[in-house]
């Protein structure tokens, strides 16, 4: 495999390796810099310089202080519930439908697929959308964020493809077994879908914790934002009443010390805290599951 | 890009087969001769059907309705029901306005600027992962490149605004270390659409690449043995081997984006946007909602959105077609 390398290959491979740490480091200094701001001593952060990654002083202040705050937990809160509940509805709904629509001689089944292909080609727009919700009633609850997208068509086409892999005559020994249609479903489809389901569970974890622009225009009311519409009102709007306008009150005492600056660094990483905690996830099912995928076609 | 989600690597088997009508059929009529076909077929079926509701409903609701809501861009909306039909005259008012035709080149110079400077990222990336040796030192990197693209616009905007900080951004530190003037990127009409570039390339260029990586993985490894008995170089290897087998692939993606062109990310640009660099990057999708859902102008906005909805399946049509065409595979 190794030929003799020349000094020429070999600093070539150096090159190409500091190109490729160059861009880690790009990609992890900015979250390590917000790291290392959030948790310095309130004093010393003035002149604090963005490229450092290590905190001046030590101060638990800005987590404590966030981690307490009421317009940051009903925040988390809001943002869970959408999360949890919207990707069990997601996964429950696209998995049953991706099993009746992977049986070939469905009657209809063509039909249904041109109508979901449709929806991937022509979409109207937001106004639509936003008119549909207020007649539903489902402005400010978080139906509004869950519903509309609550089967991703992508998503629903990968699935079917991989429920069409499962051989006929396993569903045949099912139903042989006295097996209903739901209990192949879930005994037999399920687990074997378990590695296809567990990426597209990831995947729709993700996009509703990211979730923002729905949220920001279907939840106007301040109760029910999920963090990232509290992220963006804080640290982009620059609203900095959000947070420490109601710090400033006698609830936290010695609050008003707090830098702005730790603050917003705080928030973004909370942020970004469910997501680091599921990557490691993300890694294993979808990045393996997409090479094996390739290496077979 | 916006290749998020979507998996155009993926061919589906769907509407273009023609359901087989043997298997279950057969092994039903077996439990129950006496029944007619058409019984039969609707307690055969009927709990698909049961499976299928949730999520049919969904699509018709969500993405039916919504279609028959924008009648409304044919109408002047009244306080007071019902709408008036106006006919075209919300997109002769749109066509007339010199706001929207600056919307619409702004989508298209950055779409334009994305597709020359975001989507060749990736493919460098996958060609310098493939160089390294060390399989854990690559995998290691790897997992580090793909973190930014699971991180919401909000997070990534807060990161740039706090990193491109003239007063103690990391950006501009480096620019003060070389003796340069610090420049305030968020706010600077001239850069903003380059911070546009750079922020998606910073969140996608590396998960982008496996789509790449997937592809080199596939290539035969005796073509690499082959050239290497012929006297190849690294570089020659690159060139001669593995871009032609990733080829198809870019092409795939290349089709895929262009179908996609009027999709100028949403959620990245309106968390980038501000007073003082509106006009630079306010593209469709803002515009309709500016007008729509902040100053009240339902209609106008709501014609805003068909026609760029129009234009949009146009483009992913013929990317379709097109990539049908050339490499067997559509968009679906």
């Amino acid at each position: 495999m190794a030929a003799a390398r020349t000094p020429l290959e070999r600093t070539e491979s150096v090159l190409i390796g500091s190109a490729l740490i160059l861009m880690v480091i790009i990609t992890l200094q900015p979250m390590l810099n917000l790291f290392a701001v959030s948790l310095s001593d309130p004093a010393q952060i003035v002149g604090m310089d963005g490229l450092t990654i290590i905190p001046r002083g030590l101060s638990t202040q800005v987590w404590q202080l966030l981690l307490t705050h009421p317009a940051v937990l009903t925040g988390i809160g809001n943002s869970a519930i959408i999360t949890i509940g919207g990707t069990i509805l997601n996964v429950l709904c696209t998995a049953l439908m991706a099993w009746a629509l992977a049986r070939k001689s469905l009657p209809g089944r063509r039909l249904i697929f041109i109508l979901v292909l449709i929806t991937i080609v022509f979409a109207p727009g937001i106004i639509p959308d936003y008119f549909l919700n207020k007649r539903l009633g489902l402005l400010n609850t978080n139906w509004s964020v869950i519903f509309y997208h609550l089967v991703d068509a992508w998503y629903l086409i990968i699935l079917v493809r991989f429920f069409e892999e499962i051989p006929e005559e396993l569903l045949e020994a099912a139903e042989l077994d006295g097996a209903n249609a739901f209990q192949t479903f879930w005994h037999v489809a399920l687990p074997l879908a378990r590695p296809a389901l567990a990426t597209i569970t990831l995947f729709y974890f993700v996009f509703h914790w990211n979730e923002f622009f729905r949220a920001m225009i279907y939840l106007t009311d301040q109760s029910k934002w999920p963090l990232q519409v509290v992220l963006r009102q804080f640290v982009v709007e620059g609203d900095k009443l959000a947070i420490v306008g109601v710090t400033n009150s006698n609830n936290y005492t010695g609050a008003s010390q707090i830098s702005v600056r730790a603050l917003n660094s705080g928030m973004v990483l909370l942020t970004i805290v469910p997501i680091l905690a599921i990557y490691p996830l993300i890694l294993r099912f979808f990045t393996r599951g997409a090479m094996a995928g390739a290496v077979k076609g | 890009m916006a290749v998020t989600g979507s998996n155009p690597a993926a061919q589906s088997a769907g509407p273009g087969n023609v359901p087989n009508s043997q298997g279950a059929q057969v092994s039903l009529s077996r439990e129950r001769p006496g029944n007619s076909r058409a019984i039969l077929g609707f307690s055969r079926w009927f709990p698909f059907y049961v499976m299928l509701a949730p999520g049919l409903i969904f699509f018709v609701i969500f993405h039916y309705v919504p279609i028959w809501e924008a009648q409304i861009a044919f109408e002047q909306v009244r306080i007071i029901p019902p709408n008036i039909w106006v006919g075209l005259k919300n997109f002769q008012m749109l066509f007339g306005s010199v706001v929207f035709w600056q919307v619409m080149a702004n989508t298209i110079i950055i779409s334009a600027m994305k597709m020359a400077f975001v989507f060749p990222v990736p493919i460098v990336v996958a060609l310098l992962l493939n160089e390294l040796r060390s399989a854990r030192f690559r995998q290691s990197i790897q997992s580090v490149l793909y973190l930014p693209h699971f991180l919401g616009w909000v997070v990534i905007s807060a990161i740039f605004i706090a990193q491109l900080s003239p007063s103690d951004g990391a950006v501009n530190d480096v620019l003060k270390l070389v003796g340069l003037k610090p420049i305030s990127f968020m706010t600077e009409p001239n850069w903003i659409r380059w911070i546009l570039v750079i922020s998606e390339n910073w969140r996608s260029a590396g998960w982008d690449s496996l789509l790449y990586m997937a592809a080199i993985i596939g290539i035969d490894q005796t073509l690499y043995e082959a050239a290497e008995i012929d006297g190849a170089n690294r570089w020659q290897k690159i060139w001669h081997v593995t871009l032609p087998g990733i080829v198809p692939t870019i092409a795939t993606l290349f089709i895929l984006n262009c179908g996609m062109f009027l999709n100028a990310d949403l959620d990245q640009v309106i968390n980038m946007q501000n007073d003082a660099v509106i006009s630079q990057i306010d593209i469709i999708d803002t515009y309709v909602y500016r007008i729509g859902l902040t100053a009240g102008q339902f209609s106008l906005a709501t014609a805003a959105g068909l026609f760029k909805a129009v234009l949009g399946m146009g483009l992913i049509l013929a990317a379709h077609v097109i990539s049908k065409r050339l490499t067997g595979k559509g968009v679906w």
